[in-house]
């Protein structure tokens, strides 16, 4: 008894861990996971969905995840903004952002065009913005 | 490994991961609870919670983070590991995926949750428990093997030659400063160094699929380990991203003689079961 379960222990947390391999890598789930976050070739430029708040002067001003989304990860403020343009709930979302930021202030809701390797290696800045929202606080 | 042996590296095992999974869910706490400021449509349930049609009442939300380290406390330090165990397990494992259930998955608690489970388990039983420390390790080690399996389904050999590395390491420095996040300020000049990325790649691929040598035996598992830990250092440095089950080392214990910290336990918590006290190590 004590050597089977000495050695189907582990034989089932294997079985458990890789289980995941079974099915489509994309097909992600928690606990079980198949772990595809640094497995795709993202290429160079992207399409980013992020919010601003835009100044007196028609700057763009940086907001953090947390003015954003409502949370600290920045992986889940990304999701937020992308998802909501998706389902074209933009105006949505970007009143909530207004709300939190106070009145009187105006938030851009946008897709930045990118050139990640170039932005991050030599500081070249968005190529394209596409304002998918605007709203005042 | 003695039966004496794997009582109390089970008991040091024990005692990190639960105290991890405590100070872990007592520092996110306030991040666990966003959740009850987000609107309803952003809720996207998986895994154990998948069958859930709505989001979890707030109260219930408050108890079960509250709940989560004090389980794992009393757990960690011994107290009731029949209760505490089982307990400790359910409110990470639940916590944890409602934290996932708004549209985007993370991947850092993934091994906590999984540890536990073991543990709890083990719990209810009294002898020979060598099968909850090797269950332990096979865990910690398939996670790697998933990931470089994953890497291969999805971008093949090409992902040995750097450039998706590189593409990854950008894209996601980038995001973070868009979205007014950290980013690593070391990433420009690790992707300008375009000579390094395909030994890191490959040196990746090394550790994840390397992973079930560590089970051969004791060298292996340092070794390994070492390689393991360098990794998680190198995605930190390098992409702002932290695995801190990993870089604590907790994650890596199961492989390692962690026997020889027993002394420094707690003296309640070198106990997994009610059962009699362990002698202490010569």
């Amino acid at each position: 008894m004590r050597f089977r379960l000495r050695i189907a222990g582990p034989v089932v947390a294997a079985v458990v861990v890789v289980s995941p391999m079974l099915r489509e890598p994309t097909n992600d789930t928690y606990p079980l996971s198949t772990y595809p976050m640094f497995a795709f070739d993202r290429g160079v430029e992207h399409d980013i969905a992020t919010a601003v708040e835009v100044d007196v002067d028609g700057d763009a001003v940086r907001l953090s995840p947390k003015l954003i989304a409502g949370t600290d990860e920045v992986i889940l403020a990304s999701v937020t903004v992308k998802r909501s343009i998706a389902l074209g709930e933009a105006e949505l979302l970007c009143g909530e952002i207004a709300e939190r930021l106070g009145p009187g202030r105006t938030v851009d809701v946008r897709v930045e065009t990118v050139d990640v390797v170039a932005f991050i290696t030599a500081g070249v800045e968005p190529s394209g913005i596409d304002v998918k929202a605007r709203c005042v606080g | 490994m003695s039966a004496d042996v794997t009582e109390r590296r089970l008991a040091v095992l024990r005692f990190l991961v639960a105290a991890y999974a405590a100070v872990w869910s007592a520092v996110r706490a306030p991040a666990l609870l966003d959740p009850l400021a987000f609107a309803d449509r952003r809720f996207d349930p998986v895994g154990p919670l998948g069958l859930l049609d709505g989001p979890l009442p707030d109260l219930v939300l408050i108890g079960l983070v509250i709940a989560t380290p004090v389980s794992c406390a009393v757990f960690a330090l011994g107290r009731f590991p029949t209760i505490s165990g089982p307990v400790a397990a359910f409110a990470f494992l639940v916590v944890t995926t409602y934290r996932n259930s708004w549209g985007q998955l993370f991947h850092t608690e993934n091994l906590v949750a999984l540890h536990l489970v073991v543990l709890a388990v083990a719990a209810y039983t009294r002898s020979d428990r060598r099968w909850a420390v090797d269950a332990m390790a096979v865990l910690t080690v398939g996670t790697y093997v998933v990931a470089g399996v994953a890497k291969l389904r999805i971008s093949g050999l090409a992902w040995l030659d750097g450039d998706v590395l590189r593409h990854q390491i950008a894209f996601d420095n980038a995001r973070k400063e868009l979205l007014g996040d950290v980013s690593s300020p070391f990433a420009g000049w690790f992707l300008r160094q375009g000579w390094l990325l395909g030994p890191a790649a490959v040196a990746t691929m090394v550790v994840e699929l390397g992973a079930p040598l560590a089970l051969l035996g004791r060298r292996w598992a340092l070794g390994w380990s070492v390689m393991a830990f360098g990794f998680h250092v190198a995605i930190t440095v390098f992409m702002a991203i932290l695995f801190p089950y990993q870089l604590l080392g907790v994650a890596l214990a199961p492989l390692l003689p962690m026997e020889r910290l027993v002394q420094w336990l707690p003296r309640r918590s070198r106990d997994l079961t009610e059962a009699p006290e362990i002698k202490p190590v010569e």
